[in-house]
């Protein structure tokens, strides 16, 4: 493998003052100093310093060079026949440099605006890239003297396929100064003028360092290596300082590298299952559809894949997660401090970045594990320009079917497939569209001959452009479809279909401008929704089901953002935003206006405003503000404040205990007001011995006004006027997350611990409105103790192992406290909502992958992993239920996994 | 819809190897509440109230009746009736002075003893509404196992109702039955022949208002496993149906849906399901029941035909033979003898140590219903 470093450097000028040079006369003997003693005595001389690596150094020693009284003619006779070469500036500081000697010329100063092609150094071999830090220079000289900070700015791309790497560290460990850069790439930081060493670090890529003399505002780009480059699955490595210098409270960046590591469930990397590892983070059990972020209910996460909504984001209902591991480049969770560019739900989002095709070759992976097979492509079509990505994944799980032993079952049948295309198309410097698109679909069909299917659709257009290097916009055009049908072909008479669609329309305008200590983010955020609550239509002509079409509910929702990234100090940045969120709910349409008197029903009825098409039925609007306030104590810890407001117009309807597959998307409307989040969060972060450990802790508090919850034992599908079995409820959540990580060396390890309360309270008039007597109840996902620690080791290049251990309390619920009789029934009746706890939660989870083969020249890679889910096989209670059993009610605990759940994958890398 | 998800799920688990295991929770409630149990009818009869307390989890269910209560129905025209409480607990009309008529609305008042908490209730005034006739009551024959070379098929008997409004006036319904049975000892003894009975316990509740008619075709009523033997013999089934309003309506169906579909992995949140009875002084008291306000029409069925594979529940009778002569301990108080061999050497006689194997009477009654000979 042959390494280059690839630099490229922006007003690349230097004028040589031969004079100022000839002003460091020496006298005196020097002969047989060393280099360092030489290099002391010279900085007591003069005021000169000295730029080098001390083992590049250690062998030096001066002779008598004759007739050489000035410190150019010692230096150059010193270093002559070495690899080493120097560098003098007019302020007095003496670079060394190893293998190359630092290009001078006396280029024009360009226009900053301007791109000037990458300028390859000759390629220097391979120690210079461990051992040496390249020199680099930027700005004009001319300028060095002048007053005030400069800034350097510049795209960090990964040097194989090309792609921006977002997320990478930028920092100076001298000034404890640094930045992090955003999802294109790009970086910038306000610095002094003079020599920095500029550390670049990122997760599975080769850490960079350069010596950076800085004499005016200018560009520097960087390529990154990833660290093992035909295994892009086998290392993790540390985001040092980044958690340093992230604004907000509760961001966490998985990347695919360390998510690949982690155990499977069954065979399959899993995205959510991944997310669920963050302390805050907790789901109501497995085979739960999507998650819970600090006190949020399911729906209120953002799910953005390709920047669209997924409205569905698992298979199987909740074993899977619907997105392919493979298109993953890296998955930011907001879990607090969401940017406000984001909007629309309150509790968290989760941006899913997807990776871009390869711009140098055809590549591809393809695995195969019990379940399901999937197969990725990639590669430019034409080269550096334009590229594509393309995945497909489906699952053969009908076999599995008819091994069982049970005639109702073996005809039964359940699939899912999904597919992801992405063509990146660079038209010129300044512009650069792509195109992504993701289908996935679920069938089941049960020997009832009942079908249930649900489809997620989702297209998205995007178009970067760059005004300049430091104002750039991104405009993107999305759609995304979710629907689901349930159809019956059971009783002729009554054979329906029934179906459910949301389908959404967004425009985004986002800019993002650097300017001096500000880093300036707004645009524009338009969606239209069009939901189709429930039809429920005759499936065939004997059917008597009356056609029942719920009528289509249409809004927009607008949202005008800003906000500033500007750095006060070296030692406090704030973070100020705001989000002006608008919703507007169109007719035509129907709105039934209840007495006040009672509770609302059918017989409560009054009167019915009807609204004509496109006429507003109801408006919402508010400011939702977002602030942030980064202070670095010193160059090791900080500290962290934050405030979010959040806003959401669209709501799940679920009466079920996690997210089920029959629950629909409802928009606000007269009656159902947006749901309104408030957090306060603080963090400190500390890294410890020598950056190796990285420890936080993170305090927050949150308010949820608005909140949906629904009248015992309703069934909300097919519900016309689903006002009348809404119960309003408010929300409050409060927790405290611990985190301890390892994450550097063979050896790595984390432990997150949270201490985390959810409690929701009834806010009704009507005795059916009032749940628990209107005081305080825990949430279905109040989870008090969460405690989750991974273990990795990394034997080789070719073995590793990983393992997590999650324990947590055992979630709220319901119990029947005491049975009656209603003629000859006997019926339960139940106590306060979530009074009681079912049995902790406790799992351990192994993995262990093989890579056949590490040579890049063979033509396919193989791996296997070995997985063990729940290896202590403990019977996790999911759910405890009652059963009548003759005259006695019995109780059951039901455990989704009942047993160790092995699995293997074999996939290669093509 | 919800069975779908059972069975999607049922199928998950069986694939993920989950299991389901017996548990006793432990609470910490022991509050009794007030159970209302009530039915008024356009029949000519009389009608029942029944006032209960629950019972905690976990302890035998049988009914704690609430004595000496005042329990008086009123209507919208401004009359009261008092009802007796015949049996503990039970309080009757008289049905010469009150019989409930179509479109009146009626409400129900109870006054609890001191010995209880003193406390005034009162129902939601309710509408009668008319019931049609049910149109007919059929069974189909269903295979629960294929007969293969080792077994016997099995069959059940699946029960379907259909009812047809032309009037469109009822549009929530609901259906109770009661079953008889006759089944027969395998031995020549005294009582042989006897009769079972049995109420439905299951909630059926259906409502037309999203059908084009107000029709039900194959309502599946009720399904008869061959793991009893309803089947061997001669069985009936006597259908009500009652006519709802919509309150009852839902009150049934959210009791149905969190008492019978339980179990899976998106079960409905349960919660205590409000009764049309509340209390006057303290309207947050949690009342359980309903008082029921409804027209009622019946219908009989009776199956006598061959099904496959019912169980025998008389296999294993036998317990020793005796010669003659020898006299045997304990009979007629833990030995009974179900069968005489008189043509063996020497004669002997069978015996059992289950008393139900040697008189029905144990399990039924030797009484034939009245109705038994309507069917043939």
């Amino acid at each position: 493998m042959k390494l280059k470093i690839h630099i490229l450097i922006l007003l690349l000028t230097l004028t040589c003052n031969l004079e100022a040079q000839e002003k460091y006369q020496i006298s005196g003997d020097y002969k047989d100093l060393s280099f360092k003693e030489f290099v002391t005595r010279t900085e007591s001389f003069f005021a000169v310093n000295f730029f080098y690596k001390d083992e590049w150094v250690n062998d030096l020693k001066l002779s008598d060079y004759p007739g050489c009284m000035t410190l150019t003619c010692v230096m150059e006779n010193l270093l002559r026949g070495t690899s080493l070469y120097y560098y003098i500036d007019d302020s007095g500081n003496i670079v060394i440099t190893r293998n190359y000697a630092v290009k001078i010329s006396n280029a024009p100063i360009e226009k900053e605006n301007n791109f000037i092609p990458p300028t390859d150094y000759p390629d220097s071999g391979e120690n210079q890239q461990m051992t040496g830090n390249a020199f680099v220079e930027v700005g004009n000289p001319a300028e060095r003297y002048r007053p005030g900070k400069v800034i350097i700015s510049g795209y960090i791309t990964n040097r194989d396929t090309k792609e921006p790497v977002a997320g990478v560290t930028v920092f100076i460990q001298k000034l404890s100064t640094g930045t992090i850069s955003n999802e294109y790439g790009f970086y910038t930081l306000t610095l002094p003028r003079g020599i920095h060493l500029l550390q670049f670090s990122f997760i599975g890529m080769r850490e960079k360092k350069f010596n950076l003399n800085l004499n005016g505002t200018g560009e520097m780009n960087v390529e990154m290596n990833s660290m093992l480059i035909p295994l892009k699955e086998t290392i993790v490595s540390a985001q040092k300082n980044m958690t340093l210098q992230r604004f907000e409270v509760g961001a966490e960046k998985i990347n695919i590298t360390s998510f690949r590591l982690l155990p499977t469930s069954m065979g399959e990397s899993d995205i959510i299952k991944s997310v669920l590892l963050i302390p805050g983070v907790q789901s109501v059990g497995e085979g739960s559809a999507g998650f819970n972020v600090r006190g949020g209910s399911a729906d209120q996460n953002l799910i953005l894949l390709y920047g669209a909504p997924v409205y569905n984001s698992s298979h199987f209902f909740g074993f899977f997660s619907a997105v392919n591991s493979d298109i993953i480049k890296d998955v930011t969770l907001y879990k607090g401090g969401i940017p406000s560019r984001y909007g629309g739900r309150i509790s968290s989002v989760l941006d899913i970045t997807s990776k871009e095709g390869n711009r140098k070759e055809f590549a591809g992976n393809a695995g195969i594990s019990p379940i399901t097979t999937h197969l990725m492509v990639e590669g430019p079509l034409i080269k550096d320009t334009l590229t594509y990505l393309l995945t497909a994944r489906t699952t053969y799980s009908n076999w599995i079917f008819s091994l069982i032993e049970n005639a109702s079952l073996q005809r039964s049948r359940a699939s899912f497939y999904d597919f992801n295309g992405k063509i990146t198309y660079d038209l010129n410097k300044n512009n650069k569209i792509d195109f992504s698109s993701y289908y996935s679909h679920d069938a089941f069909r049960f020997n009832s001959d009942t079908v249930y299917s649900y489809d997620n659709n989702i297209f998205v257009l995007k178009w970067r452009h760059f005004f300049n290097s430091r104002f750039f916009s991104v405009l993107s055009i999305n759609n995304s479809l979710y629907n689901y049908d349930i159809s019956s072909q059971d009783v002729a008479t009554e054979a329906f279909v029934l179906s459910h669609k949301i389908n959404s329309t967004g425009l985004k305008a986002d800019f993002n401008w650097f300017q001096g200590r500000n880093e300036i983010n707004f645009g524009v955020d338009l969606n239209k929704y069009t939901v189709m609550p429930g039809s429920y239509l005759p499936a065939s002509d004997s059917s008597l089901v009356i056609p029942h079409i719920i009528e289509k509910e249409r809004a927009w929702e607008g949202a005008l953002y800003i906000d500033d990234k500007f750095i006060l100090t070296n030692f406090m940045s704030i973070n100020v935003g705001i989000r002006m969120s608008t919703f507007y709910s169109l007719g035509p349409g129907s709105v039934m206006i209840y007495d006040p008197e009672y509770s609302k029903s059918r017989s409560t009825i009054i009167d019915t405003l009807n609204f004509k098409s496109g006429e507003v039925s109801s408006r919402y609007a508010g400011p939702e503000l977002r602030m942030s306030l980064n202070f670095r104590v010193n160059d090791k810890s900080s500290f962290k404040i934050n405030y979010n407001r959040t806003r959401q117009y669209l709501h799940l309807l679920s009466n079920s205990t996690s997210i089920s597959p029959t629950d629909t998307w409802k928009l606000s409307d007269y009656y159902l007001k947006p749901q309104v989040g408030d957090q306060f969060a603080i963090g400190f972060y500390k890294m410890l011995f020598k950056n190796s450990f990285e420890t936080s802790v993170e305090l927050y508090y949150k308010e949820i006004k608005n909140m949906v919850d629904f009248k015992g034992g309703t069934k909300l599908i097919m519900d016309e006027n689903i006002e009348k079995d809404i119960v309003n409820v408010k929300g409050k959540a409060y927790g405290l997350e611990l985190i301890f990580k390892k994450t550097e060396g063979k050896i790595r390890y984390s432990v997150g611990y949270t201490y985390a309360r959810t409690f929701i309270k009834s806010i009704g008039n009507f005795s059916e409105e009032i749940i628990n007597s209107g005081k305080w109840f825990p949430a279905n996902f109040d989870k008090p103790n969460d405690l989750v620690v991974t273990f990795n080791y990394l034997f080789s290049r070719r073995f590793s192992f990983s393992s997590n251990y999650t324990w947590s309390t055992g979630r709220p619920i319901t119990y029947p406290v005491a049975t009656y009789h209603i003629s000859d029934k006997i019926l339960v009746h139940y106590s306060d909502r979530n009074k009681y706890r079912i049995p902790d939660y406790s799992r351990l989870d192994l993995s262990f992958k093989v890579s056949g083969n590490l040579r890049s020249r063979r033509i396919a890679h193989p791996n296997w992993t070995f997985s063990v889910y729940n290896l202590l096989g403990r019977q996790n209670v999911y759910s405890i239920y009652f059963k009548k059993e003759g005259e006695l009610v019995k109780g059951y605990k039901l455990s989704v996994f009942g047993k160790a759940i092995p699995s293997v994958t074999f996939s290669f890398d093509f | 819809m919800k069975n779908i998800q059972q069975i999607i799920l049922f199928s998950f688990l069986l694939l993920l190897n989950s299991c389901i295991v017996q548990f006793i929770p432990e609470t910490d409630e022991d509050k009794e509440l007030l159970v209302v149990e009530g039915l008024i009818t356009d029949q000519p009869e009389a009608y029942t109230v029944k006032l209960s307390k629950s019972l905690p989890l976990g302890r035998k269910n049988v009914a704690k009746p609430l004595k000496g209560c005042i329990v008086k129905i009123s209507d919208d025209m401004g009359n009261t009736y008092s009802l007796k409480e015949t049996v503990a607990g039970t309080y009757v009309t008289d049905p010469a002075k009150f019989q409930g008529t179509i479109g009146r609305w009626y409400t129900l008042h109870i006054n609890t003893n001191t010995s209880y908490n003193n406390l005034n209730y009162e129902s939601f005034p309710m509408e009668l509404k008319p019931v049609p006739k049910i149109d007919s009551i059929y069974y189909e024959k269903k295979i629960i196992r294929e007969k293969d070379e080792i077994s016997q098929a099995l069959e059940g008997c699946q029960v379907y109702l259909n009812t047809y409004d032309p009037e469109n006036n009822c549009s929530f319904y609901r259906w109770e039955y009661s079953e008889t049975w006759e089944f027969r000892l395998p031995y020549d003894v005294t009582n042989r022949v006897c009769w079972l009975s049995n109420n439905s316990d299951r909630i059926n509740v259906k409502n037309t208002s999203v059908f084009e008619e107000d029709r039900i075709n194959r309502y599946p009523l009720n399904f008869i496993s061959n793991t009893t033997d309803r089947l061997r013999v001669k069985y009936s089934m006597l259908v009500n149906q009652y006519s709802l309003n919509e309150d009852e309506y839902l009150y049934w169906e959210k009791l149905q849906n969190i008492a019978e579909q339980v179990g899976g992995l998106y079960d409905i949140t349960p919660a205590a399901i409000p009764s049309n009875v509340w209390c006057l002084e303290d309207p947050n008291e949690k009342v359980l029941g309903y008082f029921s306000v409804s027209a009622r029409s019946s219908k009989r069925i009776f199956i006598k035909d061959y099904f496959q594979g019912i169980i025998n529940l008389y296999n294993e009778c036998i317990s020793d033979t005796i010669p003659g002569g020898v006299p045997i301990p304990n009979l007629g108080i833990s030995v009974w003898v179900i069968e005489y061999i008189n043509d063996a050497m020497p004669p002997s006689r069978v015996v059992t140590e289950n008393r139900g194997c040697a008189d029905c009477t144990v399990r039924g009654t030797n009484k034939e219903p009245v109705f038994w000979k309507e069917g043939k």
